[in-house]
């Protein structure tokens, strides 16, 4: 009897291998590229479209942004729950950023899907490729992957060149990059501030190393005083008092602005020297974080901006 | 009182008390900042801030929690007269969470409607009520739903109580699509059981529900050693059975959701630590309730220290919950077994 388990073990995973192999190829051609869009980080997934594409989803907001200011609202035919620009306020909607509906995506029978590389969504934007493959009409997914404020400025060349409107997509790169330029001008011979940028508070999640505040900040004539390896570590708040931060960001948008209050073992919060962010612009890695990225150079350096 | 059984209590209380201080010592001494205490106490910034702004009230918060969990689940072992009786396994921590969940969620509703009622009602007071509602009313499903022919089986109770516990995960997770995102982030959180920074006021607040709740069963243990008994010898020793173990109940509950309310889900304590207890002052109640109280404050205050400690090289720090889960599961399988294997013997 008690031989029968390892035997059963070995026929289910020889089954299992059995039924993976197949998809296990579009694993490899969807694999995101593992480097960022600004060193050529991103592929097309299925034949590039041959025509300008028409009917556009997109899985990540901050694509969606691109493409508005592109001016090519047309273009769009779906975009995530999340999008809450109000041009696309009357469009059908394709389950989430990290969970998109492989078939609300096939319904709007699209001729181009732009994606966002993201570990979470992986899976479901697989099997979407795998679905376009076997219908009659495929489509390409064009998967971009945006770690740095680098890619962000790289990204509208790449979605320009996919919709076939080269142009709007250069112009557009070189007016985000022109005005990040004009912002770090703008801190020449000004004090660096030391800031600890607020994404949640309870549990205290602060912006560190490799996040894109980090390097907004770095823009806007001001340093991040987070060390360490994380991203967005889950920070002790003693950490955080013994940092000593000249201004606390809050960028916890969706709670009550008093809620800073729990945070005020921290001198900077104790004396008032917090910014509170209005939105969430500086997380939304495409023209909203350089829009942001002005004011929160404006809300660093008050004496500074005119 | 025999003069041998106050000599132990005294001894139980004085063992209790030295661990609860050690630990509060150990967790106030070190941190994810190294701060020097001979500073603090000179009021040298920021080591005082650190001091006696976050480390002292966390250790109390913890204490609060641990103290509440493990007297309520030393409580709840005598009710169901099995060692594997705890808040967390019997749902009784979830329907807190339900219940202050349910209170939350209609706090972030009330804001949106512009109601004035939106910000008092998400406020401490109000979800600690809710919670220790959320509590008495699963003790009581969870107790009635465990009788079988009249009688309580304790397999069953403990059954109801963990298909209880995923019921309620399952209303949460629903509740979570209403809140914003950042709330919902924040009630997982809490539900994982995480002990952060809370104001003097919801500290004082959860202390007194805590200390009312665990004075209580204390002043009731010579009744709840007779309530381990079968129903009919315990009524013919002169107790009104239904009465005092609808009292039992209801302050085990209340502790229960005072901690939830403060803690969140931290689970396991009421297991551990009665346990332990038991091995140290043995079952009488009239010490094993007080020891609980101290030595679950003190194993709280230490779990507590060890989530904020062990995760330092990772540069971040998991909620306590997890690591009383971590110790917790294995040890309850372990008395699972080792029950099951003298009942085996007994036979």
């Amino acid at each position: 009897m008690w031989n029968v388990g390892p035997l059963a073990a070995c026929v289910a995973i020889a089954t299992a291998a059995g039924t993976a192999a197949a998809p296990a190829r579009a694993a490899d051609e969807l694999r995101p590229p593992g480097k960022g869009a600004a060193r050529g980080g991103f592929l097309w997934v299925g034949e590039r479209p041959a025509a300008a594409p028409r009917r556009v989803v997109v899985l990540a907001p901050s694509l969606t942004d691109v493409v508005l200011a592109m001016g090519l609202r047309d273009r769009l035919a779906g975009v995530t729950r999340l999008d809450d620009a109000p041009e696309v306020a009357g469009l059908p909607r394709v389950g989430g950023f990290l969970d998109p509906n492989p078939e609300a995506v096939l319904g709007l029978s699209p001729d181009l899907v732009l994606w966002v590389t993201d570990g979470g969504a992986l899976a479901a934007v697989r099997r979407i490729a795998e679905l376009s493959r076997a219908s009659r009409r495929p489509f390409p997914v064009l998967a971009i992957e945006i770690d740095t404020l680098a890619d962000v400025l790289a990204t509208p060349r790449i979605v320009g060149d996919a919709l076939h409107e080269g142009e709007r997509g250069e112009a557009l790169a070189r007016k985000l990059r022109d005005d990040v330029e004009g912002v770090r001008r703008r801190t020449a011979g000004l004090p660096r501030r030391r800031v600890l940028f607020v994404v949640g508070r309870e549990p205290l999640v602060v912006a560190g190393p490799g996040s894109f505040p980090e390097e907004l900040l770095a823009i806007c004539g001001a340093e991040s005083v987070v060390r360490g390896e994380r991203p967005w570590p889950v920070y002790p708040l003693e950490k955080a008092v013994a940092d000593d931060p000249d201004v606390v960001v809050d960028a916890a948008v969706q709670e009550p602005a008093d809620g800073i209050r729990r945070l005020a073992a921290i001198p900077a919060v104790r004396r008032g020297d917090v910014v509170r962010l209005r939105n969430d612009d500086l997380i939304r890695p495409g023209p909203r974080m350089i829009r942001g990225l002005e004011e929160l150079f404006r809300a660093l350096h008050p004496e500074a901006a005119r | 009182m025999s003069g041998a059984r106050t000599a132990r209590l005294a001894v139980a209380l004085a063992a209790g008390a030295a661990a609860l201080v050690a630990a509060s010592a150990l967790s106030a001494a070190l941190g994810a900042q190294p701060i020097s205490l001979r500073s603090a106490l000179g009021g040298v910034e920021p080591d005082a801030t650190i001091l006696f702004s976050l480390r002292l009230p966390r250790v109390a918060l913890a204490a609060i929690v641990g103290c509440a969990l493990a007297t309520a689940g030393a409580a709840l072992q005598a009710l169901l007269r099995n060692p594997l009786a705890e808040p967390f396994i019997l749902g009784v921590s979830g329907g807190a969470a339900l219940g202050g969940s349910i209170v939350l969620v209609a706090a972030v509703a009330l804001a949106r409607l512009g109601g004035a009622g939106g910000a008092p009602a998400g406020a401490a007071p109000s979800v600690a009520a809710g919670a220790v509602a959320g509590a008495a009313i699963s003790t009581f499903v969870v107790f009635g739903l465990g009788r079988i022919g009249g009688r309580l089986v304790p397999e069953a109770a403990l059954l109801v109580g963990i298909v209880f516990n995923s019921f309620v995960a399952g209303v949460i997770t629903l509740m979570k699509l209403l809140v914003p995102a950042e709330q919902a982030g924040r009630l997982t959180y809490w539900l994982v059981g995480a002990v952060g920074n809370e104001s003097g006021g919801t500290l004082a607040l959860g202390a007194a529900v805590v200390g009312l709740a665990v004075a209580a069963l204390v002043a009731l243990s010579a009744r709840v050693n007779l309530l381990t008994l079968a129903d009919e010898e315990a009524a013919s020793l002169g107790v009104d059975v239904p009465r005092t173990r609808a009292t039992v109940f209801f302050a085990a509950s209340a502790a229960t959701g005072a901690a939830v309310a403060l803690g969140g889900m931290v689970g396991f304590v009421g297991l551990i630590v009665p346990h332990v207890a038991r091995r140290l002052v043995g079952p009488d109640h009239r010490l094993l309730l007080p020891a609980s109280a101290l030595f679950g404050a003190a194993f709280l205050v230490l779990a507590d220290a060890a989530a904020r400690l062990a995760f330092l090289p990772l540069g971040t720090e998991p909620p306590v919950g997890a690591v009383t889960a971590f110790i917790g599961g294995p040890f309850f399988l372990w008395l699972l077994r080792r029950t099951e294997a003298r009942e085996g013997a007994s036979r």
